[in-house]
């Protein structure tokens, strides 16, 4: 049964038409499924799929991913507020793109991706300071900080991700808060982000999902 | 003659003085030959139909021969035929009569050359910006150079090296004179954007890689201003850059800005500058809201797989009878590529026949792209073409909608919206509004205005009090940042489907 809204609503977003996906998403409720199955039986499972289907197609175009991430986070947050109990968040990021760096889309879709899958995601938004990352990090209680940078003096100048590696490491927090960073210098030099002094990175949006859910969980476990 | 890619010799700017632009006429009506050319054209040449091309004029359609063209430049008269005077105030003036305005983008150089005494304009060229060789946009150019680790300098030298080249070049066929006028200039008045005038400075464009010059002030004063005016043999001119607004807002905008009488007028008023960068200005009867958003190259024409700015060869426009795309291509029959306004009106059919779908993908996959003419891979229009275009009109779209907001003002309520740089004056305004690119308002409050920005810099030259109303202007301006509003992220994205833009939500 989900097949059909899976296939209706990954149909309404590869053509990017936010208002067909929310109508498959609102005719799945009316049919009795419940809040969270739309999270955990369609949005989730479509995320995957539709990334999967992007990343293969080379027509493929930067509307859709957008798009994918836009819809999916914002139907997730609708259905959080109608779970009959308090939905379970695997754990939290803080997100930002780097100091000096004022493109939001790339960390746009990472966000939309988390959310789907129940990371609680603090956004700083654009140009953060390293200092503002560690600190929101600690207050926050997150186990994850992710720098989004889209040039290469962003990524790898000692502001960014660098500074916020000394910081960790000052002040004795990096088995409690890893740092992973993402955006167009990493995917043409994939070990960039060892010179970013990140402890991974991820190519496109459910990928980084993963990658920090997993981070989370070490996190939790040690 | 000028615009085209051709062009007869000259060396006194059409008054038949040189007699160097001879062009012999081989069919057609043509005006009778004048005194002029009768002195200057030896009978046995005469005979063979041999005439000044500044004295010719044509009664029909014609053919005639350039034997001996001259050399191919990179500057070309600009069309301003349909320019209205300005009526400035006569200027007191006896000695260094002349100026120069200059629009310095970062794909062409646009001047003019002025007789301030007369209040007339000489002549006017444009060329394209040497630097495009080092790069597309201004950060590769900046990280080109940084890499390089060349001289400081340079940059900025390439620049000011093209910017003389024009205007001699002006001197050279419209006057005849070249020392003797460089020594009457008075004033040259520069505008650009941020990075442009940062780095005729003579600066390294460091301070735009830094965020807290974004929203602040960035002067553009050059040190070396004395060698600069001896390098130009310009004794007596004021060589004003006129300073930009912020980080991404250059004073291409501020002259934009005055070109239109924006703030004169009482109903709201929307202006949009096409380009690399797209700045939007709105005015809402007090202040000015401004901000800038990138069009990525797709506005320029040069990000895209066949992509050529308005120049010879570029399809400015498309129709279509039939089964088949009619392709109005500038001044000569074979497609070199589109320019931006024949990009919007392909992308416009292509939807209207389905071809492209409402998200920008191709109906039938199409690797190769889709031709436009079967027999002619430069009217290819690829995916990725149209993914670019997606992003440029989604990013304006978003912030024309933002400032609105902000504004407190409907979209209804605008008197007028002027769509000004890249489009130029052939932008089909039903297919642009068709894709999402202008918003969905009554055409006739539409204004196309190409060279707005080099106009704006042609008033700062023949107003006498000019620096104090640029000064009020800037007063008015209140610089907006989009990316700290988050909305305007949402916002792009919806604006990302080739549908209307109704605004008002």
């Amino acid at each position: 049964m989900f097949e059909t809204y899976i296939k209706d609503y990954n149909e309404a977003v590869f053509d990017i038409d936010k208002e067909t996906a929310l109508e498959v998403v609102e005719s799945a409720l009316q049919q009795g499924i419940t809040p969270e199955q739309v999270v955990f039986n369609i949005i989730i499972p479509s995320i995957e799929q539709m990334m999967a289907l992007i990343e293969k197609d080379p027509d493929t175009n930067l509307a859709q991913h957008f798009m994918t991430a836009q819809i999916a986070a914002g139907i997730t947050e609708t259905m959080l507020t109608k779970f009959s109990t308090p939905p379970e968040v695997i754990g939290r990021v803080i997100i930002g793109t780097a100091y000096g760096d004022l493109h939001s889309l790339g960390k746009r879709i990472v966000i939309g991706c988390l959310k789907s899958m129940m990371v609680d995601v603090v956004d700083l938004g654009v140009n953060v300071k390293a200092e503002d990352f560690v600190d929101a990090a600690v207050e926050q209680d997150a186990q994850v900080i992710a720098i989004s940078s889209m040039m290469v003096h962003t990524a790898t100048g000692e502001d960014g991700s660098l500074r916020v590696r000394a910081l960790l490491n000052e002040r004795n927090l990096e088995n409690q808060i890893k740092l992973v960073v993402g955006g167009a210098p990493y995917r043409f030099d994939h070990e960039l982000y060892t010179k970013a002094g990140a402890d991974n990175w991820a190519a496109d949006g459910v990928t980084a999902a993963k990658i920090i859910s997993q981070l989370i969980l070490e996190v939790k476990a040690s | 003659m000028d615009l085209a890619e051709l062009r007869v010799r000259a060396a006194c700017g059409g008054i038949a003085t040189c007699g160097a632009c001879t062009i012999q006429t081989i069919k057609g009506e043509f005006s009778s030959p004048t005194l002029a050319e009768w002195q200057k054209i030896p009978a046995v040449d005469r005979d063979n139909g041999v005439r000044l091309a500044c004295q010719l004029y044509l009664k029909s359609d014609a053919e005639v021969f350039l034997q001996d063209p001259a050399p191919t430049s990179n500057w070309k008269s600009l069309d301003l035929n349909d320019w209205s005077d300005y009526n400035t105030p006569q200027l007191d003036l006896n000695s260094a009569i002349y100026a120069i305005a200059v629009d310095l983008g970062t794909t062409h150089i646009r001047l003019s050359f002025w007789d301030r005494k007369q209040q007339k304009r000489i002549a006017s060229r444009h060329g394209n910006n040497p630097q495009v060789a080092l790069g597309e946009d201004v950060l590769t150019r900046l990280d080109v150079h940084r890499q390089r680790g060349e001289d400081l300098q340079s940059l900025s030298q390439i620049v000011r090296d093209a910017i003389i080249q024009g205007i001699r070049d002006i001197l050279a066929r419209d006057i005849g004179e070249i020392k003797s006028i460089l020594e009457k200039v008075g004033l040259v008045s520069i505008v650009g954007n941020t990075a442009m005038l940062a780095l005729l400075s003579g600066q390294d464009g460091s301070q735009l890689y830094d965020p807290d010059n974004w929203e602040g002030h960035i002067p553009c004063i050059p040190e070396d201003i004395e060698a600069w005016k001896n390098a130009w043999r310009m004794p007596n001119a004021e060589i004003a850059i006129q300073a930009p607004i912020a980080g991404f807002i250059g004073s291409d905008i501020l002259a934009g800005i005055l070109a239109i009488n924006m703030t004169q007028q009482t109903e709201p008023v929307l202006f949009a500058d096409f380009g690399t960068n797209t700045e939007i200005a709105l005015w809402d009867g007090k202040q000015i809201w401004l901000t800038s958003v990138p069009g990525g190259p797709a506005f320029e024409g040069v990000g895209l797989q066949n992509g050529l700015s308005a120049d010879a060869g570029a399809i400015r426009s498309v129709k279509k009878k039939d089964d088949h795309f009619i392709l109005d291509v500038i001044g000569t029959d074979t497609p070199k590529g589109f320019c931006a306004s024949g990009f919007v009106d392909a992308i416009a059919l292509l939807r209207l026949d389905e071809e492209i779908k409402l998200s920008g993908r191709f109906a039938n996959p199409n690797p190769e792209g889709f031709y436009l003419d079967k027999g002619n891979p430069c009217t290819i229009i690829k995916s990725k073409d149209i993914d670019a275009f997606q992003r440029a009109k989604a990013a304006t779209a978003a912030a024309m909608q933002q400032l609105l907001a902000l504004a407190d003002i409907s979209m209804l309520d605008l008197s007028e919206l002027w769509v000004c740089g890249a489009f130029g004056q052939h932008l089909n305004l039903h297919n642009a509004q068709l894709t999402g690119l202008l918003p969905s308002m009554d055409c006739s409050r539409i204004k196309l205005f190409g060279n707005s920005a080099l106009s704006g810099c042609e008033k700062m030259l023949l107003v006498p009090d000019s620096k104090e109303i640029n000064q009020q202007l800037r007063n008015k301006i209140q610089v907006i940042n989009l990316s700290h509003y988050p909305d305007y992220d949402d916002c792009f994205i919806n604006h990302l489907r080739l549908i209307p833009f109704v605004g008002d939500k």
